[in-house]
């Protein structure tokens, strides 16, 4: 565009004066915008949209290593008919769906908690606002590494709080018990998710007009009558964006599972992300891989579909 | 306000301190867990206060493993992941915020749709493209990888904050003659440098987190690795050691708690930009 477009301009240019300011001429606005959007363009074609085309390729090809200029495998299903047959891919999706309703429900529960608790005015809020949001900022791996040492079974600080309190009588195996380690995984996820949640939730909460409230305690409504007939209904909408982009991060996650457990002990941690990991980098099967990831990624696309609508909404 | 009980302003005081307790009981462990002796830590009970602080557990760890290594391939990383994505989306979000493109709101939809997509997907391509190109055991293909998840989180934050900024400054700018990239660069950026600032930090959280890219690009030699990667490999090396790991972990986190604890309050606004739309 600029070869073709630049002789003119040097042509029109002197006569002008302005040679400088000719993508500021109404006819040449829109061109300039799309010179602007063309290097990001460009990069997610080639690094979003030609990868997912690759994976489906991929997902639908008998390969073990796949590599781009091999001699193709001729297209076929056997990976999805593996997937729909296998007891890994049902037991995978259903560890998932636990872990998103689990860590979904808790953590909205514990966001939602801190948030209406650093609304509050107090003095000092400011800081507990910057200290409840920290673990947002800690690595996975770090805070993974953090909670394996916690949930330790012989010299773990959790087993002991918990045999203090007589909750236990002897020490819970958390990495070798099936159900515990499905608990630690949902500790460490919790950990790690509450902060996004509250800060988003408390974004929602300053939005709710003060009118409102003062309406409601002319009108003689108690705490609680506030409470439910005021914040929540305001706060739906943004407590199921914040549910979805949760259950989103927690279906994707790998890190605090992978460095936890290592999907164990006999699967009971091993989601649909753990299983595409291990199908593709740890038994070299990508294709099956590639395809346990393409139904990950049409669920999150379902998942998401109601977040995608009601952002979408604000794009233009 | 002025009109609250005493009593429950402490309650409220005191609500607020045991929250904070105990939800950042694990970041305190860490670091009492980093400064104990060896020996301390099978104690019965646990000792909730390093009475016998170790520091030498630091130098320990630098000159036992190759940390410092890790600490520069994670900072060159995180850095050359933030100046790609500020680049590339600071132009896009403002093409899209600015203008009525054709195929715009498309794109939008896509940037959106790719914040969803499976990292543990998108590594299997991505390995296939790499190993073609002998991107694999380069830091290269780590920064590629996570432009797929910051480049379009960022253009959507960042459009957020364009579109708070009214245009007639740019358009003041023009007539007065300064060029359409000048404007953005002269003109648009200070204004928006709250939103650069929490754009750039949530860039820099992320890719220093990274530990899956990392995993699985870079496994060849441990002079390769990020910090996150020798960190679940010191789990796996040391069962016992946990002072030295959490040492290790504390060192990794520092930068990104220090960084984290100056812009929290840009990011915040900017994170929570689409939920309150």
């Amino acid at each position: 565009m600029t070869d073709t477009s630049a002789p003119r301009k040097k042509v029109a240019g002197p006569a002008r004066g302005f040679p400088m300011i000719d993508f500021s001429a109404p006819r040449h606005r829109e061109k300039f915008g799309y010179l602007l959007l063309a290097p990001a363009v460009i990069l997610m074609a080639a690094i979003i949209v030609y990868p997912i085309l690759l994976s489906v390729d991929i997902s639908m090809q008998d390969v073990r290593i796949a590599r781009i200029g091999d001699a193709r495998e001729p297209w076929t299903l056997k990976n999805y008919q593996w997937l729909f047959g296998s007891d890994e891919f049902w037991r995978g999706l259903w560890v998932s769906l636990k872990l998103v309703f689990v860590v979904g429900a808790l953590s909205v529960i514990i966001g939602f908690a801190t948030a209406m608790l650093v609304n509050q005015k107090f003095r000092g809020r400011t800081a507990i606002r910057l200290f409840v949001a920290l673990p947002w900022a800690v690595p996975e791996v770090v805070a993974t590494v953090i909670w394996a040492w916690m949930l330790d079974s012989s010299f773990g600080v959790v087993n002991w709080v918990l045999l203090k309190l007589g909750v236990i009588s002897t020490p819970v195996l958390f990495f070798s018990n099936p159900t515990a380690a499905f608990a630690a995984v949902c500790f460490v996820m919790i950990w790690k998710g509450y902060p996004l949640m509250s800060i988003m939730l408390l974004a929602g909460l300053q939005s709710i007009p003060e009118e409102q409230y003062q309406a409601a305690a002319v009108d003689g409504a108690g705490p609680w009558q506030r409470f439910f007939y005021i914040t929540v209904p305001n706060m739906l909408p943004v407590i199921g964006v914040t549910l979805v982009m949760t259950s989103l991060w927690v279906f994707r996650d790998f890190a605090i599972i992978y460095v936890l457990t290592q999907g164990g002990p006999i699967g009971s941690t091993t989601t649909l992300s753990i299983l595409t990991f291990e199908q593709s980098f740890e038994f070299f099967r990508m294709g099956q891989g590639a395809a346990v990831g393409v139904i990950t990624m049409i669920l999150c696309a379902i998942v998401s579909r109601a977040l995608v609508g009601r952002l979408a909404k604000s794009v233009h | 306000m002025q009109n609250r009980h005493p009593l429950a302003t402490l309650a409220l005081y005191a609500t607020a301190i045991a929250t904070c307790v105990i939800l950042l009981f694990p970041i305190y462990w860490m670091i009492v867990t980093a400064l104990q002796p060896a020996t301390n830590l099978r104690a019965y009970p646990p000792q909730f206060w390093p009475a016998d602080p170790q520091w030498g557990v630091f130098r320990s760890i630098l000159e036992n493993h190759p940390f410092m290594r890790w600490f520069f391939n994670s900072m060159q990383i995180a850095i050359a992941v933030m100046i790609m994505s500020l680049t590339v989306s600071v132009l896009a979000a403002y093409a899209l915020s600015r203008f009525r493109l054709r195929g715009g709101q498309a794109l939008g939809l896509l940037i959106l749709t790719s914040k969803m997509l499976p990292a543990t997907l998108m590594i299997i391509p991505l390995f296939a493209i790499f190993r073609t190109t002998g991107l694999v055991g380069s830091l290269w293909s780590v920064v590629i990888a996570q432009a797929t998840l910051i480049v379009p989180f960022c253009t959507w934050m960042l459009k957020g904050y364009f579109d708070t900024i009214p245009p007639e400054l740019e358009h003041a700018a023009l007539v007065d003659g300064c060029s359409p990239l000048g404007t953005i660069f002269r003109i648009v950026l200070p204004v928006a440098a709250p939103g650069l600032a929490a754009t750039a930090l949530y860039s820099f959280v992320v890719s220093w987190s990274d530990f899956l890219f990392g995993r699985t690009f870079l496994t060849t030699t441990e002079d390769n690795w990020t910090l996150q990667m020798g960190i679940a490999a010191l789990k796996g090396e040391f069962v016992t050691e946990w002072n030295l790991i959490m040492a290790g972990s504390l060192m990794s986190s520092i930068p990104i708690i220090i960084v984290f604890l100056f812009l929290e309050r840009f990011l915040v606004g900017g994170l929570s930009a689409g939920s309150e739309k």
